[in-house]
């Protein structure tokens, strides 16, 4: 299979600023790849680096194995960006500004009018006038609007509300079917189990981790505190399988418990269980 | 209008180049439709060449003042044309990159598959067009003033020292463009682009006067665009090809330090 994009040793450094120190990545062609990290941790970096906003301290970037400097211009023929807060010509109504960027990319608004009654925008308005949520909607379109190989999505839910955000996941579910990469970067762990195939974890600076989704969820610790009606001692659940943290003291119960809690329920169901 | 980046530029700069043509045109009238006042005032000439040399230096050549070239040479071209023609070259050319790049429109811009030098260059076609529009505002208020109040003027005289200030109008506004190209901050950009115009414009004029300090007026770009009374006397070729080489270099300089550095986020 194909990278379609990979990173050797990017490194960005911004003197006083955290940027980022040897990332190393690799996303296939097809995949939807989640970048998760808190606020700051160097994702939106990454992404200035793929679009030659920036440019790297040291190591290098690759999109469709071009490099991310001297073959901009291509790469971002194939790409479709929106970044969290989406900011353009105000002046501009939504029409207009889909127009003109539709313009520089020689393609036409098809998609981007079905895309637009989808997600109910009003493309007379101008993009000054639009609530955050609605100015976010057109970045969206403009960002699918070209049928675009790889889709860079920077915190791409940001100020959309929820029934926004499930329908925005759908499309990108749909894309993914239509063979399209995604580089979706969020803060969100939930976000990013819903959408994506594998998750890098990045955290100042460093990706820590990169993982199949399913084996992030299988990790996950869930939290769980029951109350019975009769008594019940630590040793009855510490055979469990995935338990840990068990503390037991008369009629509460607490424990930390990876992957499935199905064993633990079917445990307790031995017990009458007043509330989980 | 919104086809390609030039067009968008003027699409976005359409009232403010509507407005300051007319104003150009107004100019032109106004000071054609005064000067017969002029020609005919008896005893101006010799007021004007008692007057002190710095004086003389600021209201134009006593001895072509009463001739039609040397009035409109005088009141166009030394003061009110360069400042029309600076002031809106000067505002145009931070906004090229440094507006974009402030106002954080430049990313969503720069997403596309356009290059950084084809937005330079497509902003920099679009500033020459406007001030092309201020210019032909100009002579059209030049000629067709001087055909209302009844005199000739002389058609070559005019379009060169149009020329003229419209490569001075290129320069400074180039100038604004690349400080802003190179540092994506329009306050500075504009802070240094009007120094230039303005300090320029004073160093041309006080150090004419003062006969030591005269060759120094070759450090200021308003030297090149008018101590030749273009009006009068015609195109210096040196000055006008130094004119055109500064703007050059402007736009080069600030394609190359634009392709390189970083944009702010």
């Amino acid at each position: 299979m194909t990278a379609v994009i990979n990173t050797t040793d990017l490194t960005k450094s911004y003197g006083e600023h955290r940027g980022i120190l040897d990332v190393n990545l690799e996303i296939n062609e097809g995949e939807v790849f989640g970048l998760l990290g808190p606020n700051g941790a160097g994702k939106t970096t990454c992404i200035r680096v793929f679009l030659d906003f920036i440019r790297p301290t040291s190591g290098s970037a690759t999109v469709f194995v071009m490099d991310s400097r001297a073959d901009s211009v291509q790469i971002r023929q194939r790409v479709g960006y929106l970044p969290g807060d989406f900011i353009t010509y105000e002046k501009l109504t939504a029409l207009e500004l889909l127009e003109y960027f539709a313009n520089l990319r020689s393609g036409n608004l098809v998609k981007a009018r079905v895309l637009a009654e989808r997600f109910n925008l009003d493309l007379t308005r101008k993009i000054g006038e639009l609530s955050r949520g609605n100015r976010q909607k057109v970045g969206l379109v403009q960002a699918f609007m070209s049928d675009p190989d790889l889709l860079i999505l920077d915190e791409p839910t940001t100020g959309l509300d929820p029934l926004l955000q499930q329908e925005f996941h759908e499309l990108v579910i749909e894309e993914s079917k239509a063979g399209k990469t995604l580089f979706v970067s969020s803060h969100m762990l939930a976000e990013v189990e819903i959408i994506c195939d594998r998750v890098g974890i990045i955290r100042e600076g460093s990706l820590v981790t990169v993982e199949e989704v399913a084996a992030l969820r299988e990790r996950a610790l869930t939290q769980v505190e029951i109350e019975f009606d009769d008594t019940v001692s630590a040793a009855d659940f510490e055979a469990v399988e995935g338990v840990t943290d068990v503390v037991a003291s008369k009629h509460l119960f607490t424990c930390s418990v990876s992957g499935s809690v199905d064993s633990l329920i079917k445990a307790a169901a031995k017990h009458t269980v007043v509330r989980i | 209008m919104l086809r390609n980046v030039y067009l968008k530029t003027l699409r976005d700069a359409k009232r403010s180049i509507i407005y300051y043509t007319i104003g150009s045109i107004a100019l032109g009238l106004y000071v054609t439709l005064f000067y017969p006042t002029i020609r005919d005032a008896t005893g101006l000439t010799d007021f004007l060449e008692q007057l002190p040399e710095a004086m003389q230096a600021l209201v134009g050549d006593a001895e072509t003042y009463t001739t039609a070239e040397g009035f409109l040479n005088a009141e166009v071209f030394s003061f009110m044309g360069p400042m029309v023609f600076g002031v809106f070259a000067i505002i145009a050319g931070m906004g090229v990159i440094a507006g974009e790049e402030e106002s954080h429109t430049l990313d969503q811009l720069l997403a596309n598959p356009i290059s950084r030098t084809s937005i330079l260059i497509q902003k920099a076609g679009a500033m020459m067009t406007s001030v092309l529009a201020l210019s032909v505002g100009l002579w059209i208020g030049l000629a067709g003033g001087s055909m209302l109040a009844g005199f000739d003027l002389s058609v070559t005289g005019t379009t060169q020292a149009i020329l003229s200030l419209y490569l001075l109008g290129i320069t400074l506004g180039f100038i604004a463009l690349a400080v802003g190209a190179a540092t994506g901050r329009k306050g500075l950009t504009g802070g240094i682009a009007a120094t230039i115009g303005v300090v320029g414009f004073l160093l041309d004029t006080f150090l004419s006067v003062v006969d030591l300090l005269d060759p120094a007026r070759f450090i200021s770009v308003f030297y090149y665009f008018n101590s030749n009374n273009v009006m009068l006397n015609g195109i210096n070729f040196v000055h006008f090809l130094t004119l055109i080489s500064i703007s050059a270099g402007a736009i080069v300089l600030s394609a190359w330090r634009f392709e390189r550095r970083d944009l702010a986020s």
